[in-house]
């Protein structure tokens, strides 16, 4: 089988390919870390859920986790518009091809993702409905989450995979194919989820630590319970993490091992931060939060080094002509300050009222 | 022909965005108009001290955003999904043309999304002006992402001085854009009307049913006597050809563009008959009947709208079968097979005319026709000779002025004449034939 790669378009790259790439890694951090909260915090609500019967501090902690959900979906999908909007610019050759070979599995992502979303807010405004059904329809939404995870990671290695395009589409052109003979597929999505943990049981001693002024106890609690979660899972993540870099094809895994000296120490160096967060986490959550984030970004740059590696032989951005549109792009730039200026606002407003209303309640 | 095509069965991938993107349309339409009626409703009750009516719009809200920032904002991702999946060339196109205005149109998104979510949950905690200052940004964040999607869906009918500027000011600024602006901004104030009779119609309260029944009538009554205006003003600036399109030149458009002002005029009486002037008998079986009508006049009017721009999917820019009309003479020369190179035909199967003509069919028709579906091309060739279809592929364009060109070899054209042939005269029987 040849393989084929669809020809860029025409109308070429509408700014310089760092700058995109460069958007691109920054926007799929903070869709990165509001995916992590909420596939950690589904499955953790589900968990707290049923322990809650017996423990108020479960009970407390799913409280909070199902009014938080929703807009942490909403959150993930919405921060998640922009990396892709700038994928497609990038690498729409790769990211149609591999989409349109699993179709129906990539477009069942929408249907599984209105599911998992009704499903949370069932879970938050109607546990008087559900009963107790309340529990398995939280298990429901964290797997459907999962699954999606899942869809994704299916999505993500097709693109990076263009010697197998041709072929599969041979086989057939009904968009039903999935990528299960990839070795890196199980080890990348555990390598993403089990870091979603990490990243929640942070994201719930952080809710502790905030709690701590009106609720002393639970927010002590919810802060080693959290700092838990983050330590079990960044252990476990050295094993996966591991199995990852070494399920990769042996000449990019070079890359990584000394045969690239960047590519080496920006991972590295992002194992070093989750390592030293790992060892901070039961003193100073909050030094262990930014530790991650910094991990959470060297890792994202890691990711994308990789990709280029992967599509370089067969499609190479460095050689799509620009067309720079700077008009437009400082009129988003512009946008983009007074539009985050004016959610700032709106929360900021939102905060003081909260407490405000609290300290009329106490 | 650059990308794989995705063979949907049966429905057609066109039918399949069309069906994610009616249901998304209804809804998010519905998301900006429901903006504005949220806040000029606040504002009248708390200047009336009114705190029924304020009890009633905190209940709306509830079913604001599980409708709004649910479904309307997973439908709207599910669009993108779709046509990046059915219409890949063409939704390159337009991300490469539309970058920032697309990235313009996030911010808006999320400016708007995190202003509903605050006003949903600030009801109880703010004070009354914060609150509502919350509610008119949530409409201008709304208002403006419909600004920024706007221009680019009419571009793709009326790409204006743009094919010669190649400038995004006038593919943005393109000649529908205004007109279609204004009626879908006249249609997201009727569409506000027409779900709040749902909420209204569910009120326990008789006095305060029947009064925000005759209330959100208005507001119906309202969007839809702007929208003839927007509309005539709209149909005056698209193309000759697609206005002849919806008025006579292809029968079953001309009949949904009948169905579009009918259902309109329906949705208009049932409201002017039932809530607005008999408030008090207004029951929620009537609101959703007048719901779905206003789901059905939605639904046949954004289908004309794509029907109309046939044979192109990008106007004087790329064919509905993502040709672009700069490659056509390249594509002639070299053929369907020869410009696909995701036919992938090994050297044995070249030699089968059916073959070759499923997969010219494939790469050349197939975005539009599915076999024996929507638009099923095996019904429409039904009883043609072989000849009559040799005659209809050579002169496609011209006979029927919402299909592009034939652009396979003559080699190409003969197989596909056979394949076609094939679908209602099963090759067994015909070689039985002496």
């Amino acid at each position: 089988m040849p393989v084929v790669v669809p020809p860029p378009d025409p109308a070429g790259l509408p700014a310089p390919a760092w700058l995109l790439q460069v958007l691109l890694v920054f926007t799929f951090i903070l869709h990165v870390v509001a995916m992590n909260l909420l596939v950690g915090g589904t499955t953790i609500m589900a968990i707290s859920l049923r322990k809650g019967q017996n423990s108020p501090f479960h009970a407390e902690l799913a409280a909070r986790l199902a009014k938080a959900l929703p807009v942490t979906m909403s959150l993930t999908i919405t921060l998640g518009i922009a990396p892709l909007l700038f994928v497609q610019v990038l690498y729409g050759q790769a990211f149609y091809t591999a989409s349109i070979l699993m179709a129906w599995p990539w477009l069942s992502v929408v249907a599984l993702v209105l599911l998992a979303y009704y499903g949370l807010y069932l879970v938050q405004f109607r546990p008087d409905w559900l009963g107790r059904w309340v529990t398995p329809i939280a298990w429901v939404s964290a797997v459907l989450i999962l699954l999606v995870g899942l869809l994704y990671t299916h999505n993500a290695t097709l693109k990076l995979a263009p010697e197998k395009w041709a072929s599969l589409y041979a086989m057939s052109p009904a968009g039903l194919h999935l990528n299960w003979s990839e070795p890196t597929l199980i080890p990348r999505f555990l390598h993403f989820m089990v870091a979603a943990f990490a990243v929640t049981g942070l994201g719930v001693a952080l809710m502790g630590l905030l709690a701590k002024r009106s609720q002393d106890a639970w927010g002590q609690e919810a802060v080693t319970y959290g700092t838990r979660w983050f330590i079990g899972a960044t252990l476990l993540q050295m094993a996966v993490g591991l199995w990852f870099l070494f399920s990769l094809p042996n000449n990019l895994m070079q890359n990584f091992l000394g045969g690239n000296l960047l590519n080496t120490l920006i991972l590295w160096g992002g194992v070093a931060l989750a390592v030293i967060a790992l060892l901070l986490a039961n003193r100073s959550v909050l030094g262990a939060l930014g530790l991650t984030v910094l991990a959470i970004t060297l890792m994202s740059i890691t990711r994308h080094s990789l990709r280029e590696l992967y599509l370089q032989p067969h499609l190479d951005v460095r050689t799509i002509p620009v067309n720079p549109q700077w008009t437009v792009f400082g009129i988003f730039a512009v946008v983009l300050v007074v539009g985050l200026a004016v959610v700032g606002w709106m929360v900021w407003q939102f905060v003081k009222a909260s407490q405000s209303s609290q300290e009329s309640i106490a | 022909m650059e990308y794989p095509f995705w063979d949907v069965p049966l429905l057609g991938g066109g039918m399949l965005i069309g069906i994610i993107a009616i249901l998304h349309v209804f809804v998010a339409h519905f998301a900006i108009g429901a903006g504005l009626f949220l806040v000029l409703t606040e504002r009248k009750a708390r200047r009336q001290h009114d705190t029924a009516l304020l009890g009633y719009l905190k209940r709306h809200s509830t079913f604001f955003i599980l409708v709004v920032l649910v479904f309307g904002a997973v439908s709207g991702v599910g669009i993108w999904w779709a046509i990046g999946l059915v219409h890949p060339t063409a939704t390159s196109a337009l991300i490469h043309i539309f970058v920032w205005a697309w990235a313009i149109e996030w911010v808006f998104f999320i400016v708007e999304l995190l202003a509903a979510f605050i006003y949903y949950y600030g009801w109880n905690r703010m004070d009354a002006r914060t609150h509502l200052t919350v509610g008119w940004i949530y409409f201008a964040g709304a208002w403006l992402s419909l600004f920024m999607i706007n221009g680019i869906l009419t571009f793709m009918l009326t790409t204006g001085n743009w094919t010669e500027t190649r400038s995004i000011v006038d593919a943005f600024f393109n000649p529908s854009m205004l007109p279609s602006l204004l009626v879908r901004t006249a249609v997201t104030i009727a569409l506000a009307g027409l779900y709040a009779l749902i909420t209204a119609s569910a009120e326990a309260d008789e006095e305060l049913r029947a009064r925000v029944v005759k209330y959100a009538s208005k507001w119906v009554l309202v969007g839809i006597s702007i929208i003839p205006f927007g509309g005539i003003w709209y149909i005056l600036s698209i193309p000759e050809q697609a206005r002849e399109i919806s008025m006579g030149g292809a029968p079953v458009v001309t009949l949904f563009a009948a169905a579009s002002v009918v259902f309109s005029a329906f949705v208009l009486l049932a409201t002017l008959l039932g809530p607005f002037l008999f408030p008090r008998r207004f029951h929620v079986t009537f609101a959703f009947v007048i719901v779905a009508l206003g789901l059905i006049t939605t639904g046949v009017t954004e289908w004309v709208r794509e029907a109309v721009r046939k044979p192109y999917i990008i106007y004087d820019y790329m064919y509905s079968n993502a040709v672009r009309t700069e490659e056509v003479q390249q594509v002639w020369e070299r053929g369907v097979l020869g410009s696909a190179k995701w036919a992938l035909l090994t050297e044995e199967e070249k030699q089968d005319p059916l073959t070759v003509g499923e997969r010219v069919f494939r790469f050349h028709c197939q975005s539009c026709h599915t076999v024996n579906g929507f638009n099923g091309i095996k019904f429409a060739v039904k009883g043609w000779k072989k000849d009559f279809l040799d005659i209809q592929l050579q002169n496609l364009d011209q006979l029927k002025g919402y299909m592009p060109p034939f652009l396979g070899t003559d080699e190409e054209r003969r197989a596909l004449v056979e394949w076609l042939y094939s679908l209602n005269n099963p090759p067994q029987q015909t070689a039985a034939r002496p």
